[in-house]
This record gives C-alpha cells, structure tokens and sequence, in this order.
C-alpha cells in the first residue's frame, strides 16, 4: 500500500467502495445504451458526472493515471453532451474505449487493494479517446454548416478544431458599445489576412441583441490565416477599442458551451435543435427505483449478527435457566415467550441484512457476454430471468467466478458461430440463460446455452486417457459421461483465471462452488444445448442441523445430509471385512461404519452398536453410516468458522466444517459428511 | 492524535508483566498482550492439532483456541481446581487462551532487573523463555510470546493471507 499517501489510507476503503459502485452504474448504462443503440442525455450526463467523480477522488487519493484516463473519458462525453449527434459515427468505438477505461478502473481499484500497488499505463487509452474526441469534433465542423437559421450555435461549437483554424477570443472595451457593428468591423479588417473566418456570434452586425452576449463573453474568431497567424494578431492588436484577445487553445468545448448557453438567451426564438441521438420514440424507461441506501461496513454487520447470536443464547440460558425448574411462573413464563418472539423476528431481520440480489453478479455477465460476442464474433443474447433472488453476500461473492467461467465456456465452445447456427436451423442469435429461483433452503441456479451440447464420445475417451474412469467405459450412461468434466483431472487447467475460458476447469468451478456449500450438476442434449444446475444454500451462516451426543461432545450434523437414522436390533446385520472394519447391510448394500467416538477419540460408555444410534449420512456419491451415543434434537444452528490461530491445522480434513454455540453456551463442531467420509477411507 | 494516546498507553505498560503460576515456577508474560483472565469454562476438544491445544473456548459469542501450557512446557497434567485461570492475550490480532495453575500478581520490572535466561539449559520450557526477573527475591521467568507461538503463528499467518 506504499503508493498510496499514509494520510489518505483511511479514505482509501471509501475511495474503493465509492467507485466500484460508480463502475458497477457506468457498466450497467453503457449496456443499456449500447442495447438500444441510442444514448439518452440523462445517460451522457449521468457517465459524465460518474466520470467526474472519480477524476476528483482518484486525484486527492494522488492517483493519477486514474484521474488522468478518466478527465480523457470526462472529455469525450463533454463533446457528445454539447452535440449528442457528433458520436454517431464513432459511438461503437467509445462504447468500447469507455468499456475499456471501465475495465481498467476496475483493474486498478482491485490493485490498490493488494499489498504493493503500482498503477498500470493508461496512456494509450487516453490517445485513443483524444483521437475520438478529435474526430468527433473535426467531423462536426466538416459537416455543411446545416440549414442557416436551425441551429446558430451548433456550427460555431462545431468549428474550431478544424485543421488549420486558430481561435482567438476578443474583448472590447468595456461601454464602447455597438459591439456588434464593432466586431463586423473587426472581421471585415481580418477578412484581408484570413483565407476563412468565422465568428460566434454568427454575423454580428445584423442582430444588435448579440451586443450583451460579445460583452459578456467576447468575440470569438475562428480563422484560417492566408499568411502567417502573427498577422491576424497584428491586425487585432492595431484595432480600435479592442481591450483584450486570447488565442484559445484546442479546447472547444467550454466556450462552446457558453455559447450555447447565450446563444440561448439571445436568440429570440428558441433554436430548433434537435438532438439526433434522443432515446428512441418511447418514453425512456424508468431505470430500477432508487432505493434509499446506506452503505454499512461488512464487519459490522458480521459483528451484530454475532451479538443477536449471542443475545438468542442468553435468552435461552434465562428461560430455561436450572434455578427455575420446578417453579409455577405464569408471568415469567409469558415475558419469556414474548422474549423469544422479539429474539426471533430480530435473528431474522439481521439475516436479511445480508442478503445480496444476483443481479449484480448477473449484470457482470452481461458484460461478459456483450465482450466475447465481440472477440468470437457469434451472436449471443443472455438472458437472465430472477436476478432479483437473494443470498447471502459471502455466497454472492463467491459465485461471482465460477458463474463467469462457465459463461465463457458456453460462449466459447458452446454456441455455434453464425453460419454454422443457420446451416443448423438455428436461430442467428445464440441464447444463454441465466435463471435464479428460491427453491426451499436452496437457491437454484441454472446456466442454459443453445449451443452445441457436450461431445460425450469425446469426454469420455478424455477422461480414459487421463484415467479417471472408475468402471468399464461401456457402462458408463450419457449422464454420468456429462459429469466427467467436473472431475478433478478431467481437465489440465487447475485456476480459474480471468483468461483460462479455453480447456475449462470445471472442476475448479465445482470446487469454488461446493465451498460454499454448494453442488453442481449438468446435463446436455447434443446439438440443443447443456444445462449446467447449481444448488447453494441461501446463507452459510445458518445450517438445519441435528445434534447428536458422543460422550459428553455434542456434534451438528446438517440435516441435508442425513439419509435415514436407526438402532441396529440384530448384531447379525454387522459384517466385518478382513482388516477388521465394520460394515453394515442396507438393503443389500453394504456401508462402512464409521464410529464417531473412536474416529475422534472421544470416551463414551456407548460402545455397542446395537446401544447406541446408527445415522446414514450421503456425500456427492458416497454413503455411510456414523455411530453415536444418541440423537438429541434439531435445532438450526449458527455457523462459526474455526478461530484463525487454527488454521494451520486440517481441522477440516477430518470431517468438521466449523463449530457453532449451543443454547447452554457450549460449543458444537460441525461435522461435515463429505470430509468425513473422505477422511474415514484415509 | 491517536498515535500519540497509544504510544501513552504502551509507555504505561511497558515494563509490566503479568505473572502466573506453573507448578512452583513463577512466569512473566507482558502485560501489552494480555486481554483478560476468566475462569476455565467447558473446552471443547478439536481433532489434528498438537497435544498443547487443549480446544476451544466460547469467550462469549467468540470462538477461542486455547493452549495448556503445562503441556507445552512438557510438564505432568495437573487437574483444573478452582484457581486455574485461562489468560486470554492478543497476538497478531487473534485471541488465544492460555491455561495456567493460578495468576498472582503483575509486577514492575525494571530493565535492570532483567538477566538472560541461562544458555545451557535447553530445556523446552527454556526455549520461549525471553529473560529472567528477579524481584523482591521472586525469580520471575519472562515468556517470549513471538517465540512462544512460533509453530502455531508461522503457519497460520501464511495461511490466512
């Protein structure tokens, strides 16, 4: 973080979420506009303020290509607010220069979060938006000076940068009046040194109501010298009455405007100018309703969830308190009823508070899909349907990544390019879908493309050649081929990296996923498309879980991954194989037993099978049986991770996920099915 | 402004240690680390760590590793009575319990007061040992807590980064 003045670190996590939230609104008008392919004024005005303001705070925060790329799109965006025609020409190329920019801002701002920042070269970007602005204004100023009376001041604004003009601005001396008749002289003298001119105000000497607006903002002369450019100054020095001129530099946007704005009082008929690139015929659409906001630190909301956790606990302690018990209390008992209900509602609402829309993750793939239609050149529409689904912003987070990569994959090996779709008979288009919907304790996610399907003869013969088949290839069904590719070395690519769409690496997006608890499935019909489901728990930070009692440990198995629970009643059903393990016969299967007690070297006077409980538990395909003392209730449980000082120890390769606070105030692990299965094979 | 309140603060607990009993050695550990002393609660065992981490801890809401140092220092298990205590002291922003026989007192050393610990003696319990204290006759044995942490702290801090 040396880059940054240690003085202005603490404005730095400001200045970060400030403008991501800016990029994350630039992007979302930029596609808007760039969809409807027109560019509304409150949108050229809304970039050009976004602009602003991340010139202004990048330039106190001392960054400077950040400040300086931005004041280049600022710019840009000045020149189309005067003249929004003059982008219709070049606006696929701002569109991609501002996306550009917008990329690099995003770049930079993750950079200064890291350890050493160094800001990255914006120079070429900012070459390639000064070119833009010159076009744009350059081709203005080509253009025919449009029908004379329609638009007085668009021509002047447009004027200036033409090649080879020079601008000067001239001020008279103050009450010498009839500045108009003064600047017509002036002109007339200039018209012997110049090859062209041109003035603002246009004609001078036929409106004396142009007088207020020379005196307020001068004269300004565009002009082409035949000789040299000292001449022109000469002729304006040697003039009568003149007070003060200035050669105005290349920018012609500010006097433009001033232009206008006068030009606007003067006139007096309203110029009929006309916008060309309004929004299309129908009203703008009403943009999603501003909501009344405050930004909240992230650790703070972890800290009140932490205290409202705590607050349950004591709640329970005071209700079911041992001081109480055999006690007749009518009134505590309905105070405490009343207690629990506010706990409640209260647990509720600050799980909510946490809660994130996908649509912000799913815009980014708009963007995604709008940048690799662009490089592969095919047609592709995302669809996205139920952004407004909510889950927990660490699984927001999480998401984001995996959700990318695959959308890459589709649109990299999936969709068909053009010619192939229609010798298909296909629609042009390629479609992704992007759906989210609440489906109980789950959200479901599915990413649908039209594209080609996967290759399962190809899959498969993939995956024999990296040996990871498990059974005869024969056996193996079109679906369980589909599955291959998320496997753990069905693929070279071990990162999923902004850039590794080729080769995949599903099963680092698999990975990503089932970290947060999440599970990945797919199916794929050849020539219609695949369907990649994904199943993530709404919130991490609370789990249904059932407690079970080993000793005097207590441990938290999830709901969702018990199978059944039972008591062995025949001995018989136990099966020993040759190194001693137990197995037992469900339904002629036959599955480990794994006993807890002995697994975590707990001591318990429960150690025969048939005295305690059996619990069949399921990972991804796996399935096996725990042994514990009893079953004690259900009871949703809040997650706690293990304490970091932990961390250096597997705590989670031996089957625990975290631990959680139980009523009395003890701690519960967490056990967690896949790694305890995975852990009991060794 | 702040930085100065924190240096005010430092100066006022420099030179102070926190002392506490294993068996009949008196230990010293700077007072700078130390949070508070509570009571041993229920410790909850977790599997895959070194034999010294007896568990965790709910220090109200917050989940807390702690350490027996008995067992660190390779002494004989002694049962919880009624004075052990668990000091919980912050070292590189994490809490972490330590379960000691009893606490005494904390106590004003001096630097001239301070002596090395002997070289030859390379006994585990020497080996986190920062310096030897000698007040009022009461040889105080001052703990090195980055030393103390050592095998814990390397891996965990490269792992949480």
């Amino acid at each position: 973080m040396g880059f940054i003045d240690p003085s202005m670190e603490p404005m730095l996590e400001t200045f970060i979420y400030e403008t991501t939230t800016l990029l994350d609104q630039l992007d979302e008008i930029l596609l808007e506009s760039e969809k409807s392919k027109s560019i509304s004024d409150d949108s050229i005005n809304e970039i050009f303020r976004i602009m602003h303001t991340i010139k202004g705070s990048a330039a106190m925060m001392g960054l400077e290509s950040i400040s300086n790329l931005a004041h280049a799109v600022e710019d840009v965006f000045f020149i189309i607010r005067e003249d929004p025609s003059r982008m219709q020409s070049v606006s696929e190329a701002i569109f991609d220069l501002v996306f550009q920019a917008s990329d690099y801002f995003k770049a930079e701002v993750d950079a200064l979060q890291g350890d050493d920042y160094s800001p990255a070269d914006p120079t070429h970007m900012i070459d390639e938006l000064e070119k833009l602005a010159a076009i744009m204004k350059g081709e203005a100023a080509a253009e025919p000076a449009a029908p004379a009376p329609a638009a007085p001041e668009a021509k002047p604004a447009a004027a200036p940068a033409a090649s080879g003009m020079q601008r000067i601005r001239v001020y008279f001396e103050d009450g010498c009046q009839m500045e108009n008749i003064r600047a017509f002289m002036l002109i007339s003298q200039l018209q012997d040194v110049c090859e062209a001119i041109e003035s603002v105000p246009d004609h001078p000497e036929n409106d004396a109501s142009v007088c207020s607006e020379i005196i307020k903002n001068g004269l300004l002369l565009c002009v082409r010298p035949s000789g040299s450019f000292d001449d022109v100054i000469k002729v304006i020095e040697t003039s009568v009455n003149v007070k003060s001129y200035e050669v105005v530099e290349e920018e012609a946007a500010p006097s433009a405007e001033q232009q206008q704005e006068s030009g606007k009082e003067a006139a007096a008929e309203p110029a009929a100018k006309t916008a060309a690139v309004q929004s299309p015929a129908a009203p703008s659409q009403p943009k999603a309703a501003k909501q009344s906001l405050i930004s909240v630190n992230q650790a703070k909301l972890d800290q009140l969830m932490d205290l409202v956790g705590e607050l349950v606990t004591a709640e329970s302690m005071v209700a079911g308190n041992p001081d109480l018990k055999g006690l007749t209390l009518d009134n505590f008992t309905k105070s405490t009823r009343e207690l629990r209900k506010l706990t409640d509602e209260l647990q509720d609402v600050v799980m909510s508070m946490r809660m994130v829309p996908l649509s912000g993750t799913f815009q980014k793939m708009n963007r995604i899909v709008r940048d690799m239609s662009k490089k592969l050149s095919k047609e592709v529409e995302l669809e996205t349907i139920g952004g407004e689904t909510e889950v927990d912003k660490t699984i927001n987070d999480a998401i984001a990544d995996p959700f990318m990569h695959m959308i890459r994959n589709s649109m990299d090996h999936a969709i068909e390019p053009v010619d192939v779709r229609r010798s298909l008979g296909k629609p042009e288009v390629g479609k992704i879908t992007l759906a989210a919907q609440n489906a109980g304790g789950e959200i479901v996610i599915t990413i649908a493309d039209d594209g080609s399907g996967l290759d399962t003869k190809k899959i498969l013969q993939k995956a024999k050649n990296n040996g990871i088949l498990v059974k005869p290839e024969q056996e193996y069904t079109e679906k369980e081929i589909a599955q291959l590719i998320m496997l753990p070395g069905f693929s070279t690519n071990d990162v999923v990296t902004e850039y590794s769409g080729r080769g995949v690496g599903m099963d680092v997006v698999r990975k990503n996923i089932e970290k947060v608890g999440g599970s990945i499935s797919v199916e794929t019909v050849a020539n219609e498309g695949t369907t990649f489901t994904i199943k993530i728990p709404l919130t991490l930070a609370i789990v249904e879980g059932m407690e079970i009692s080993v000793g005097g440990s207590i441990f938290t198995l999830p709901i969702t991954s018990i199978t059944q629970s039972f008591k062995i009643t025949d001995p018989q059903q136990i099966i020993r194989n040759t190194d001693g393990a137990e197995m037992i016969m469900l339904r002629g299967e036959c599955y480990p037993v794994i006993r807890l007690h002995e697994f975590f070297g707990i001591h318990t006077d429960v150690t025969e099978l048939t005295e305690g409980i059996v619990i069949q538990i399921e990972s991804d395909h796996k399935s096996a049986c725990i042994f514990a003392d009893e079953l004690i209730g259900e009871q949703q449980v809040v997650v706690k991770p293990f304490p970091v000082f932990l961390s250096h120890y597997d705590i989670k390769g031996c089957g625990l996920s975290g631990c959680t606070i139980l009523g009395d105030g003890n701690i519960s692990l967490i056990l967690d099915a896949n790694n305890l299965i995975r852990a009991y094979e060794g | 402004m702040s930085e100065m309140i924190t240096k005010e603060i430092q100066d006022d607990l420099d030179g102070k240690f926190l002392t506490f009993y294993i068996g009949d050695a008196i230990y010293g550990i700077e007072l700078l680390h130390v949070i508070e002393i509570i009571q041993v609660v229920a410790i909850t065992p977790v599997p895959n760590v070194p034999a010294y981490i007896s568990g965790i801890i709910n220090l109200r809401g917050k989940i807390v590793p702690v350490i027996n140092v008995r067992t660190k220092f390779s002494q004989p298990e002694k049962e919880f009575d009624d004075k052990t205590c668990i000091i919980v002291i912050e070292i590189e922003g994490m809490h972490v319990g330590l379960i000691v026989d009893s606490v005494s007192d904390v106590a004003n050393i001096e630097n001239d007061q301070l002596a090395e610990p002997p070289e030859f003696n390379a006994s585990a319990s020497n080996h986190y040992l920062h310096s030897i204290a000698n007040v009022g006759g009461r040889m105080i044995l001052n703990i090195d807590c980055d030393r103390f942490f050592q095998s814990d702290l390397i891996a965990s801090g490269s792992y949480s980064r």
